[in-house]
This record gives structure tokens, C-alpha cells and sequence, in this order.
């Protein structure tokens, strides 16, 4: 190992020289941010103006300097070094601030780069802790290797103290060398076929949300603007309703496609993930790189699901949920792994949770009394609504629809074949799904409260809805006897009380 | 009995039950605290209207001062309803290892909260429970808000001890020796 080329962390050192034009793009986009409002109006208001131009220079000119002159005092006011068991971060141009991590509240360190960090080969560190609100300290731009023998040092200091305040725990002794292999590695070709399997309507969503917000947003002229373009070929094409109708679903198709394309490849480009005597770690992007360490013991929930399409290609998303302590980092904690075969998966839930029990058990139905009720508020009520609506409008023709409801018939009676829950003394899977199929599989005694919900409905038919609350994300088990949902609460109570490992 | 142990090593009948416990009601004070709370907020909204309907271009009529206010005071009078009969099933219980809280009128919530998952608790005091002498307790567990639990209408006295009693506990947590 090349250890002895580590360097030395314990006096305060400056960040890589790349990191003032790091720092000096951060700086434009952020006064770009704030004040853009200005320089458009200025734009707008002053092209009038005969000396705009030269108005206009000073202030690019004012711009420039003022920010060059931010990143490079951001970037020789900022320290880091490594004192007491603890990172310290001196830091701040104005107010000058003193930041100090002991390594025991310190959760992961993850790496960020976004191109110009890939281009001159450095990372931006990312410091997650418990505890406080404002959990992220960072890091903008070290060298790859530099950052790298950092977190190594970081993490072996942090394990060691742990190991030491509790001098019970053997397992960090007979813990297998360091070593990590990868498991999954996405292939332009898998990377493709995970693209292609998108959930395409929701990007179509995206898109529309987009469009209606943003450029409501930007003018309110729009709208007639596409009225008058629509109406243009109105005029062209008389009578060709169908035809303009096709031709703008289509359009819409493929532009929806194409983003969720697009989408797949900036965020899951060369996705690799490998196992390591911790946990998981995942590589992944392809402008903005991220590498993410997943702790074994914070993994609450692993869910794997597929669609149709998947299914052709065998793949499988898998979903990781971690425990975080920032409020802010909700998304972050859910780490999604498109594009993993079944053994993949197996691999990681072997890892993360214990390999022994992850098996088929007896499957849990939930009641047809779900199924009534679901068929009733989104067949039979959206029917009747489209269906009076319509009649104003259509006439009998509004009989049509009438053709939804044997679809949400049909979709209700996949869902409630699908949903089932499996319970071992280790770990409680919840199936669910519709025409894809979706598992979450869950470490009982990681529960840290249950909750039993019933209706004025379900008390009458005598059934209840449980969840499943884990220090990340909750599961739903809904519809099951009121008996079964009792005792589910008893032993998931009894499980959580009465063992003492690990759990976050 | 369903079947659900069969395959697990615990006997179903030894486990403690969550249905044979006694729960405490909480305050009949705090009833008074949530209907004059609500009162303020319904008056402070017919208020609001009568001032729309006022300053308004609306025609002055008596009908459109009472029409607005007459559907927020039905609203008001629906919501004092729904809060005093679902007053009773507030309640709460605490085991040697979890804490409990049931409360909703048309949907029945019970939620249970084991003392080793908690990560923190503390008393809150708004300014009208300050006049009643009564406290909230809230317990704060992992990862967002969504499992957090609140516990309003507790004396002093009590409130107290059981934050002390689950804070000794959480505490207490990691050298747990006997059962």
C-alpha cells in the first residue's frame, strides 16, 4: 500500500489551487442568483439609452472584479486540518468562523465533482454529521488523492475511537481485511436499456410542470402566443382536429423520451457499485459525479421493483434508504440503483441485512375490502364525474365513459393480488405493485414506532392499516384484520424493546 | 387467533399486549384550550369576511354579510363538534418500554413509540395552556417529523416526570442489562 505517501493533515493547509476557479464559479452563479432581477431590468430598461454600452461595461467589469476578488479571498482565508480527534475549518472572509467536527459525530464523506472538478481531477468533500440542522460542512475542490487519503485516515481515526468506547464489540476486530469489490458495474448498454425503461409518463409530467410554471413565470403571453400558432394552422388545416392531435402526441413522446433518456444518462452514467468491510459505496454521473458511502448499520429499507419493460430485460431498480440526520438531505437519503440484475440485488441485501433470513416466507394477503374501496373512489366516483361532465358537452356520448371502469376493475384486481406482507424473525417484506412489482424488505427491530390506523369503514368490517416507521422512510400495510394487525404490533414492539443491536 | 408466529420463535400469547392497557385520558382542561383556540381562529375568519364583504365592490345587502359568515360559522360550529366528541379518545399510556398515544374521532390513530428509539424530549408551553397550567410533550424520534408523537393537556406534575422517566430511560438505553 502507498500509504506513506499520505500526507500530513495535522497542520492547517489550503484547498487545491483548481478550487479558486471553483469557487469563483460558485460565486457568479450565486450573484447571478441574487441579483438577476437587476441585470435584466438594467438590459431592459437601458437599451434605450445612448450610453448603455458603456454603462453596461463598467458594470460587467464591476461584476468580474468582484467576484474574482470574493473566490480568491474565499480561497486563501480557507483552512482545514485535523486536530484532537476532531476536522477543523477556519473559514470566512468577513465574519470569520471556527469550525470544529469531532470524527465520532461525523456519518459519511462522500465526493462530489461536477465537469471542471473532473477536468483538473479533484473533489469537492462532503462532510455529513449528526446531530445539527445545518449538517453538511464541504469542502470545494481537493485533490482526488489528497481527499481520498483523508476519508481513509477520517474514517480508520473514527472507527478506532468507536471501537474503543466500546470494548464489547469484537466485530471490528475480526473484520476482513479492507477490501471492496464491485458488484455492479452499468454498461453503456445497460445504461441504455435503463433509459429506455423509464417511466416515461412521468417525465412527460416534469416536462408539463415545467413549461406551465416557468414560462407562466417568465411572460403571461405565452399562452396566447401558442393560441395564436394553434389557430394559425387551424386555418390550414380545417377539419384536422385527429390530425394535429396525433402529430402533437407524438411530438410530446418523443420529447418526453428523449428527456427521460437524457435524464438516465447524465445521472446514472459508468454507475458503479461496490461492497467494502463498512458498507456500500456508489460512483455515479456523468457531468456531476458523485461517490456516496452507505454505512451497513443506517440502511433501513431496501427496495427493488420493475416494470414491464424491465421485466424484459430482467433489471431492476434498486432503492437504498439510509438514516440521515439533516432534515434538509430527505432526498438524499433514498439512493437509487437502476439497472440491477437479481443476484445484484441479492448481493446488497446479503450485505446490508442478514443473509440467512432473506427468504420466501408465508405471503399475507390484505382484505377485498381494499380493493372494494379502491375501486369505488377511483372507478365508480371519476366515472360518474367524467361521465355527468361530458353529457353537458357530448351528449350520449359520454357513455364512453363507462370503458373505465372494467380498466380500474382490472388494475384494482392486480394491485390487491399483489399487495402482500411476509414476516420472519429478522425482516418484514411488503410486496406491492401493478402491473410492475415492487419489495421492500425492512430489518424489524429498526422499527422506532408503529401506528394502527382504522376508519370509520374499516372498524365496521373490523380491519386496520399499519405503519412501519423507520429512522428513514415508513411502510404501509394497509387493509388486514384487526387481529393480525394487533399482533403485528405486539412482536414488532416486543422486537424493537428487546434488541440491542445496532439500529441507526 | 391468526396464525401469524407459527414459523417464529415467540410464543403470541407471551408477548405484553397493546390492547390490555389502561390508558390515561388526558386534561378535560386542554378540551377548553383547543375550543378557544378554535374560537378565536373562526372568529378572527368571520372578521375577515365581513371586512372582504365591506371593503369590497360587492353590493351592501345584508344577505352577503351573512352568507359568507353564516357557512364559516356552520364550518366552526361542524369543527367544535368533531373536537369535543373526539376529546375522549386523546389518551395516552406509557409501558416499562414504550410510550402510547391514541386520539381521532372518525379515524382512530394509535401510535407506539419504543423509549430506545427516541432520540430526545422535551415540554412545550403555548400561551393559553400557560393559563391553564397545562404542558404538551413532545417526543422527537429519527429522520424527519413524520413518527414524532405530541402528547398536549398534561399537569405540570406528570408532564414532567414523564419526560424524566423516558429521558432516564432513552439514556438508560445503552447499558441495558436486566429485562
Amino acid at each position: 500500500m502507498e500509504t506513506t505517501l499520505s500526507p500530513d493533515f495535522s497542520s492547517p493547509r489550503r484547498q487545491s489551487r483548481v478550487a479558486i476557479g471553483i469557487i469563483l464559479i460558485k460565486f457568479i452563479r450565486m450573484t447571478i442568483r441574487a441579483f438577476w432581477p437587476i441585470l435584466i431590468s438594467f438590459f431592459i430598461g437601458g437599451r434605450n439609452n445612448s450610453s448603455f454600452e458603456e454603462w453596461l461595461g463598467y458594470i460587467a467589469i464591476g461584476f468580474a472584479a468582484f467576484n474574482l476578488l470574493g473566490s480568491v479571498l474565499t480561497y486563501f482565508r480557507f483552512y482545514f486540518h485535523i486536530e484532537n480527534d476532531a476536522i477543523v475549518i477556519d473559514k470566512g472572509l468577513l465574519k470569520r468562523t471556527h469550525t470544529n467536527i469531532p470524527f465520532e459525530r461525523i456519518q459519511t464523506i462522500n465526493f462530489k465533482q461536477n465537469i471542471l472538478h473532473q477536468i483538473f481531477n479533484v473533489v469537492s468533500v462532503e462532510i455529513d454529521t449528526a446531530g445539527a440542522k445545518k449538517s453538511e460542512i464541504s469542502i470545494d475542490a481537493l485533490g482526488k488523492e489528497e481527499a481520498e487519503a483523508f476519508r481513509d485516515f477520517v474514517l480508520a481515526e473514527k472507527d478506532q475511537i468507536i471501537a474503543e468506547s466500546m470494548p464489547e464489540t469484537q466485530e471490528a476486530q475480526e473484520a476482513e481485511p479492507e477490501k471492496s469489490e464491485r458488484i455492479l458495474h452499468l454498461t453503456p448498454k445497460d445504461l441504455l436499456k435503463v433509459g429506455v425503461s423509464q417511466n416515461h409518463l412521468r417525465s412527460m409530467g416534469i416536462i408539463f410542470a415545467f413549461v406551465f410554471t416557468t414560462l407562466q413565470q417568465f411572460t403571461d403571453d405565452v399562452t396566447d402566443t401558442v393560441t395564436d400558432q394553434v389557430n394559425q394552422y387551424d386555418n390550414l388545416l380545417p377539419d384536422s382536429n385527429l390530425v394535429i392531435f396525433i402529430i402533437t402526441a407524438l411530438v410530446v413522446l418523443i420529447i418526453s423520451f428523449l428527456f427521460s433518456l437524457i435524464n438516465t444518462v447524465l445521472k446514472y452514467y459508468d454507475l458503479s457499485l461496490s461492497i467494502n468491510k463498512s458498507g456500500l459505496k456508489i460512483v455515479r454521473g456523468l457531468f456531476n459525479r458523485e461517490e456516496i458511502s452507505i454505512n451497513k448499520s443506517k440502511v433501513q429499507i431496501i427496495s427493488w421493483s420493475e416494470n414491464p419493460i424491465r421485466r424484459i430485460f430482467r433489471l431492476y431498480t434498486l432503492q437504498i434508504e439510509q438514516a440521515s440526520s439533516a432534515e434538509a438531505s430527505q432526498l438524499k437519503s433514498k439512493i437509487r440503483v437502476p439497472g440491477s440484475y437479481m443476484e445484484q440485488v441479492t448481493r446488497v441485501v446479503g450485505t446490508v441485512f442478514p443473509k440467512e433470513y432473506f427468504r420466501d416466507e408465508t405471503k399475507f394477503g390484505v382484505s377485498k375490502h381494499l380493493k372494494h374501496r379502491l375501486f369505488i373512489f377511483l372507478g365508480i366516483l371519476p366515472t360518474l364525474a367524467l361521465g355527468v361532465s361530458l353529457y353537458f358537452t357530448q351528449g350520449w356520448e359520454a357513455l364512453y365513459a363507462l370503458l373505465l371502469l372494467p380498466l380500474v376493475w382490472y388494475m384494482t384486481t392486480l394491485y390487491h393480488r399483489k399487495r402482500s406482507f411476509e414476516l420472519n424473525e429478522e425482516l418484514l417484506r411488503n410486496n406491492s405493485g401493478i402491473f410492475g412489482n415492487a419489495h421492500d424488505l425492512m430489518q424489524i427491530h429498526k422499527v422506532q414506532a408503529v401506528r394502527i390506523k382504522q376508519s370509520w369503514y374499516q372498524r365496521r368490517k373490523s380491519l386496520a392499516t399499519v405503519q412501519l416507521f423507520t429512522a428513514a422512510g415508513h411502510l404501509t400495510i394497509p387493509f388486514i384484520t384487526l387481529d393480525l394487525a394487533l399482533e403485528l404490533e405486539n412482536y414488532l414492539l416486543y422486537r424493537a424493546e428487546s434488541d440491542s443491536r445496532e439500529w441507526m | 387467533m391468526t396464525t401469524i408466529f407459527e414459523n417464529l420463535p415467540v410464543d403470541a400469547d407471551s408477548l405484553p399486549k397493546v390492547e390490555d392497557i389502561d390508558f390515561k385520558s388526558i386534561e378535560k382542561k386542554y378540551l377548553r384550550v383547543t375550543l378557544i383556540a378554535s374560537a378565536i381562529f373562526w372568529f378572527v375568519l368571520i372578521l375577515g369576511w365581513l371586512a372582504i364583504a365591506h371593503f369590497s365592490e360587492m353590493e351592501k345587502t345584508l344577505l352577503s354579510y351573512l352568507a359568507g359568515s353564516g357557512g364559516i360559522f356552520i364550518l366552526g360550529t361542524l369543527n367544535f363538534i368533531v373536537t369535543i366528541l373526539g376529546f375522549k379518545k386523546k389518551k395516552y399510556a406509557l409501558r416499562q418500554r414504550d410510550i402510547l398515544y391514541t386520539k381521532g374521532l372518525l379515524w382512530h390513530v394509535r401510535t407506539s413509540i419504543p423509549f430506545n428509539r427516541i432520540q430526545h424530549a422535551e415540554l412545550k408551553q403555548g400561551p393559553l395552556e400557560r393559563m391553564y397550567g397545562l404542558h404538551s410533550l413532545k417526543v422527537y424520534t429519527a429522520g424527519g417529523q413524520t413518527s414524532d408523537l405530541v402528547i398536549p393537556g398534561l399537569k405540570e406534575e406528570p408532564a414532567l416526570a414523564i419526560k424524566d422517566f423516558i429521558l432516564g430511560k432513552t439514556a438508560a438505553d445503552g447499558d441495558d442489562t436486566e429485562p
